[in-house]
């Protein structure tokens, strides 16, 4: 398996606090790689840097062969991005928002109305894609973004809590979603999640960061084997527990 | 009780430090705005209690120079001049006075000959504004004429009809008009009841776009860094410059299309009113010229260049507006605060916008014109009057320091946006930082 992403100490230092040290790890193509953590341990800021939002104190991310800190825009040719908690356009509808997103990655215009189309598929809001955002439940919100966030067939997907505010169904629909477009597109994907047993079902890799540091990596069961426990939730009391310890 | 404790918490959310500081300030800029028009005042007081009589005797008379002399008994200032000619522009300049009462030959005769007699006004309008425009010392001299003439007449005797009507209406007063080095016969009043609804309408407009630009971009930033479209949009392959501009274009075209409504609707509303009230005054004061005749004679009238001189400076203030209200926005955590957030944009708005309607700022005591200039916006709301009255040094210097002001406020906007600043800055008044709060919990574990 080639390696889209390879993170190599990424550091993120602001004025007084720490907030990512020297963090590296790394995804393949098709592969799903999740990042748990506790509240403020660094999730965000080192998905920040991937996405090129923040720049690192120190260290670098390459994806598909390009720097975030040397060509952070040919690194956003290559990703999407879908924040925790992101909202859309309100006054928008569903349908405009998503030409919209299509007109900033693509530029002609059979590639955007593929991409609208894609999206329009994947979402499964149907007529209520006509409707304007504003009107949309929290649930059709989060499923419009996402298909957003997969409709360029982008290399690298980077999901923040996809599954927030979906219902069980949603939930469930959506991680099938995940692992169908890992599989078949060999889409690469970054996600962040506080449920572990989503994390358990859908990632092919997990990192644990604590503190800013990335504690250990490894499949599930590697990490249920290495820390004796009978599932992912465990391995994550384990691990935060000793990082507190030390 | 119940009542008691949902009334603390209604409280708590309303009453923060950003809403107590927007008050402070607001009371501080309420209180300079206070100083600075009672310095006005006393100015126009101390001109109106120490009144000099300006007189150019050119009758040179028995009756106007016993008239002076009685003046000067009554404790009167007077001073004469000697002038000659109808370049009375160049009299008021040449003797550095802003006003004069010229009695012209055959004036004694006149009034011997039971005519009424006349007496040029000559006065100079340095501003459009009312407080600046007070001149005691003409009217002063010539009610005190008038007084004179009508005792003397009085006191002749053997009164016949046209003297009645001397004593009642003593003088025929031909006004004229300078600004700069030109002059016009007519009184200032009548220029300025023209001018001032025009006057007014150029403030209100400008005040309405800065507010309106402001809080349309700031509003703009603020929902996307709260709804968190921003992180999708700075991660998308497009340029930070691209969404600045694109962001600073439209909320600018959008002003500028709520200006024109504003500028349509207004112009529609006092039209009538302007037309009718110079009507009215033109019956009222008495003159060959027209208004009109007399602004183009004067050069008040605005040329086509001063017209883009003025759409230049608004350009700019607009552009001030935007770039301030970029970094606003930025400073925005939630979208409840973008309205205190715009308070400094307004009281910055406000403070010009009041003292242009009453006074003239190059009137006002040094200090306070040079804090008064230092606010971006005075030179918007003072474009039209610095043109029409020839103060074009004071335009320019206020269109490069806007200039200068909007490149040091677009700086400031495009480091933030193009820093990781524009993700974790953020005003938290009276809000315990994440800093502190994980430093005290830390110690507490301790």
């Amino acid at each position: 398996m080639s390696e889209m992403l390879e993170v190599k100490e990424l550091t993120k230092q602001y004025s007084k606090v720490l907030a990512a040290d020297k963090v590296s790890f790394s995804i393949g193509e098709g592969e799903i790689f999740a990042l748990i953590g506790p509240n403020g341990a660094g999730k965000t800021t080192t998905i920040r840097m991937i996405s090129t939002l923040l720049t690192p104190t120190a260290g670098d991310a390459i994806i598909n062969g390009h720097s975030v800190v040397k060509e952070p825009d040919k690194v956003r040719e290559c990703i999407t991005y879908l924040p925790d908690e992101a909202g859309a356009y309100k006054n928008m509808t569903g349908i405009k928002y998503l030409r919209f997103m299509a007109g900033l990655f693509k530029t002609s215009i059979e590639d955007i109305n593929a991409c609208v189309e894609r999206a329009k598929e994947m979402c499964g809001l149907g007529d209520r894609l006509e409707d304007k955002i504003g009107s949309y439940s929290r649930g059709m919100i989060r499923k419009l973004l996402l298909s957003r966030a997969v409709m360029t067939r982008p290399k690298l997907a980077i999901l923040d809590e996809p599954t927030s505010g979906l219902d069980v169904l949603n939930a469930i629909e959506i991680r099938k979603m995940i692992k169908e477009l890992a599989a078949k597109e060999k889409m690469s994907f970054l996600l962040s999640s506080h449920n572990m047993l989503e994390i358990e079902f859908v990632s092919d890799r997990v990192g644990i960061i604590s503190g800013g540091h990335l504690m250990v990596t490894g499949t599930g069961a590697e990490l249920k084997e290495r820390y004796n426990a009978a599932n992912l939730e465990e391995v994550f009391e384990r691990v935060v527990k000793e990082n507190e310890v030390h | 009780m119940k009542f008691i404790n949902l009334l603390k918490k209604e409280l708590s959310e309303l009453i923060n430090l950003q809403m107590i500081l927007g008050l402070v300030v607001s009371l501080g800029i309420f209180m300079a705005m206070g100083g600075i028009m009672n310095a006005t005042i006393d100015e126009a007081k101390e001109k109106t209690s120490n009144i000099t009589l300006r007189i150019s005797d050119r009758d040179n008379s028995d009756f106007t120079r016993t008239m002076l002399e009685a003046f000067e008994k009554d404790g009167n200032k007077v001073k004469t001049f000697d002038t000659s000619g109808d370049d009375y522009a160049s009299i008021l300049n040449d003797n550095s006075i802003n006003d004069i009462v010229i009695i012209p030959e055959g004036f004694a005769a006149d009034i011997a000959a039971g005519k009424r007699p006349q007496v040029i006004s000559v006065s100079k309008m340095t501003s459009a504004a009312t407080i600046s425009n007070i001149n005691a010392g003409l009217s002063s001299s010539i009610s005190l004429i008038e007084k004179y003439v009508s005792v003397q007449t009085a006191a002749s005797g053997g009164l016949n009809a046209k003297q009645y009507d001397i004593i009642k209406d003593p003088l025929e007063v031909i006004d004229n008009t300078v600004v700069d080095d030109r002059s016009a016969a007519i009184s200032s009043d009548k220029i300025l009841s023209k001018i001032a609804i025009q006057n007014m309408l150029l403030p209100i407009i400008v005040f309405v776009l800065i507010i309106l630009t402001s809080q349309m971009l700031m509003s703009a930033v603020a929902n996307e860094k709260t709804d968190k479209t921003l992180e999708t949009l700075l991660s998308a392959p497009v340029s930070r410059g691209a969404v600045i501009g694109a962001k600073m274009l439209a909320a600018g075209l959008i002003a500028l299309i709520n200006a024109a409504i504003y500028m349509i609707g207004f112009k529609l509303f006092v039209g009538n009113a302007t037309d009718k009230i110079s009507d009215s005054a033109e019956s009222l004061l008495k003159s060959n010229l027209s208004a009109d005749e007399a602004i183009h004679q004067l050069g008040m009238n605005l040329s086509g260049i001063d017209y883009f001189l003025v759409g230049l400076q608004l350009f700019f203030t607009i552009m001030i507006c935007l770039s301030v209200s970029l970094i606003l926005g930025a400073l925005v955590n939630d979208t409840k605060n973008t309205q205190n957030m715009i308070m400094p944009i307004m009281m910055l708005a406000i403070v010009p916008y009041m003292i242009s309607m009453i006074a003239d700022v190059n009137s006002l005591p040094t200090v306070f014109r040079y804090i008064v200039y230092a606010i971006p916006f005075t030179h918007t709301f003072s474009a039209i009057p610095n043109l029409m009255f020839g103060n074009r040094t004071i335009f320019f210097i206020g269109l490069v320091y806007q200039i200068i002001v909007f490149a040091v406020c677009m700086f400031f906007a495009l480091r933030l946006f193009m820093s990781d600043k524009i993700f974790t800055i953020s005003l938290n008044l009276g809000q315990k930082s994440k800093y502190k709060a994980k430093k005290r919990k830390a110690q507490n574990n301790k």
